[in-house]
């Protein structure tokens, strides 16, 4: 318990310091602007800001990096409420009720419970990080090349049973994804792989090159053939505290939906997708009022966003103590770690406290902040939201361009990923989602690694993974998931919920 | 029986999801193109693996798998092909690949608004005064940002100022 006062303390008062607090304050307030954006989701908005934290030092630049994430998601559900888009997945529940309410002209009730539900949840979560980021530490050390190979097995099973649409399509993009990553050279034998002699990719295919090319350009791409309707609430924002009767009603669903988003959230394979859609799920059933729901019932605005919140948060514990990202964002921030010389991992806790508790600390304030600048900022959002489409592309193209030139300064890469948004819109065109894509990417280097590693220690023989009782347990689990999401019966409530 | 022959025609032989046969399709593709280009990789043994094992295998799973969703194709009903569309890509990502390749020699400065002016025709909604304003503004905004505020290397205007 001590230990956990010290290195908070440890946190505060590196994020606390004026520049990080700025940068924090920065993200926050950019993430936010790009997130209320219809049409560009967290994953493009991160992959276009990247190259603002390029001179930062690691800390302050994860720190940025961190409330440009947060900042995206709030700014996500504030489209979702305002113009029944929602930014990204976990959004779409709150566009059920949060519109709805905006419709009533309670839009400023609906984004303050938004506001007021995720505040309280990323603080528990924050919590809840620094609790687990010790024992879970320990553990990851523990950990030999065989059972990290069965993990990230583990997390790839559940980000293709977890991602939208159809198992087998999923399955293909973690496949796609892992064979990209092998593209460059050879880590022990020096001899190049799939290069095509082109000298950018020697050292592997940039991550900031492929995102933003599968979800940078191929949004815009996307966008542009279906001209979306925005439904922008004409009426009066209203008031943003919510009543009393109000905050009776969201106490537990916001309880609930801090419990279940956070503990989904630290799953593998982005199990934080799930939160919004549990909680909503549970609010219904345990509210006396389910008519209610789906015309604006602020249970289903209040647990959600917590859930959400939570899940933002708690999926950053796989990131930082094992080092394996569970969703596409935190492969994002991998790569950006990586930009920075940092190898996320069990070693950056103990090699660099600063940064890791840091980092840990500034989610709470980046949270608080969100908070303050969110309630007086809301009409401006309003006004952004109707800012059009056809001015919004180009600058979002011109941002991208810089950006992906600016990781290596080479122009290669900036066509590079123009070869990878005609790749992401073909895989549009055929039905995919490519999520699962980046994941299996980012994992796939350091799954190669680990499974060559095991190979040499086990002389050759697969028993390793099946007689080492970690890797073993960690299989069978993959299986059981497997399993159970091709059950008909599972099958079709995962096509409900998805 | 013509009818007869009608209900033995939908049962074998028609497509009823081309999109997911599409998508098989291009999976195949995308997997042979890896295998082929693997192909000279060395394999190495279970106990040392070589460079090609990965990739190699993960070619054959995917072409696997693209053929597996070409039976799916087959068998259950799902969307029609979509219609690919050609003014979007070709105007966004020519302007991407034209600011790759005079970034260097041209600089931001004539870069930007060269690569915005052709993404903007990508949109019917674009209108030239409209666009050609905006483009000035947005140029002049990320010079000011990523160039003094940020200062990225970034080449300015090489043939004006010599970076």
């Amino acid at each position: 318990m001590m230990e956990l006062v010290d290195n908070l303390g440890t946190g505060f008062s590196t994020a606390l310091s004026l520049q990080n607090l700025g940068l924090c304050f920065l993200g926050v307030l950019i993430g936010t602007v790009i997130g209320v954006l219809p049409g560009v989701g967290p994953i493009a908005t991160i992959a276009m800001l990247l190259p603002l934290t390029f001179k930062l030092d690691p800390t302050g630049a994860l720190i940025m990096l961190a409330g440009i994430y947060y900042g995206a998601q709030y700014g996500g559900s504030t489209s979702a409420i305002l113009v029944n888009i929602p930014g990204e997945a976990t959004a779409v529940v709150t566009t059920l009720d949060g519109h709805q309410m905006a419709r009533q002209g309670r839009a400023g009730i609906a984004l303050g419970v938004a506001a007021l539900g995720s505040f309280f949840a990323g603080s528990v979560a924050t919590l809840v990080i620094a609790a687990l980021a010790v024992p879970l530490t320990k553990l990851a050390l523990l950990f030999g090349p065989a059972d990290y190979f069965s993990l990230m097995v583990l997390g790839l099973a559940f980000a293709i049973v977890l991602a939208r649409g159809p198992l087998l399509p999923a399955f293909c993009m973690i496949v796609v994804g892992l064979l990209l990553s092998t593209v460059g050279t050879d880590l022990e034998t020096g001899e190049e792989r799939l290069t095509f002699g082109m000298p950018n990719v020697v050292d592997g295919i940039d991550f900031a090159v492929l995102a933003m090319g599968i979800f940078g350009f191929a949004e815009i791409l996307r966008n542009l053939e279906n001209p979306e309707v925005r439904d922008v609430a004409r009426t009066a924002i209203g008031r943003m505290l919510p009543t009393r009767e109000d905050v009776r009603r969201c106490v537990k669903p916001v309880l609930r939906g801090t419990f279940v988003g956070g503990l989904l959230g630290i799953l593998p394979g982005n199990g934080a997708v799930l939160g919004p859609f549990a909680s909503y799920t549970l609010e219904k059933k345990l509210s006396k009022r389910p008519q209610e729901f789906g015309s604006g019932a602020i249970e289903g605005v209040a647990g959600p966003e917590s859930a959400n919140n939570a899940g933002a948060q708690t999926s950053f514990i796989p990131l930082l103590t094992l080092g394996i990202p569970p969703n596409a964002v935190m492969a994002l921030m991998v790569g950006a770690m990586t930009i920075h010389g940092i190898i996320p991992g069990p070693q950056v806790m103990t090699k660099s406290p600063e940064l890791f508790w840091g980092m840990i600390a500034s989610m709470w304030i980046g949270n608080a902040l969100l908070l303050i600048i969110n309630m007086p900022l809301i009409p401006l959002w309003v006004r952004m939201l109707r800012v059009p489409y056809h001015l919004m592309f180009p600058a979002i193209l011109i941002f991208c361009c810089i950006g992906i030139y600016s990781v290596n300064n080479s122009p290669n890469d900036v066509i590079l990923t123009a070869f990878f948004g005609f790749f992401g819109y073909a895989l549009y065109k055929f039905g995919f989602e490519p999520a699962p894509l980046l994941l299996g990417f980012v994992l796939g280097k350091l799954m190669e690694e680990k499974l060559r590693q095991a190979m040499v220690l086990s002389r050759g023989s697969f028993t390793t993974f099946i007689e080492n009782p970690v890797s073993a347990g960690l299989l069978f689990l993959t299986v059981v998931v497997v399993i159970v999401a091709v059950l008909p019966s599972i099958r079709k409530s995962r096509d409900e919920v998805l | 029986m013509s009818n007869n022959d009608n209900v033995q025609k939908e049962n074998d032989g028609s497509m009823r999801a081309p999109r997911t046969v599409g998508a098989g399709l291009f999976m195949i593709l995308v997997g042979l193109f890896a295998l082929y280009h693997s192909w000279g990789l060395t394999t190495g043994t279970t106990r040392q693996l070589g460079p090609g094992m990965i990739p190699q295998s993960l070619s054959v799973l995917l072409a696997i798998c693209g053929g597996l969703l070409i039976v799916e194709g087959f068998v259950t009903r799902g969307e029609k092909l979509e219609a690919w569309k050609i003014r979007g890509p070709l105007f966004i990502l020519g302007a991407v690949v034209i600011f790759g390749l005079v970034i260097k020699p041209l600089g931001l400065l004539l870069a930007a608004p060269i690569a915005m002016g052709i993404g903007g025709l990508a949109s019917s909604e674009t209108r030239p005064r409209e666009i050609a304003i905006f483009a000035v503004v947005m140029t002049a905004f990320c010079l000011g940002l990523f160039k003094y505020a940020l200062s990225l290397p970034i080449p300015l205007a090489p043939w004006l100022i010599g970076y």
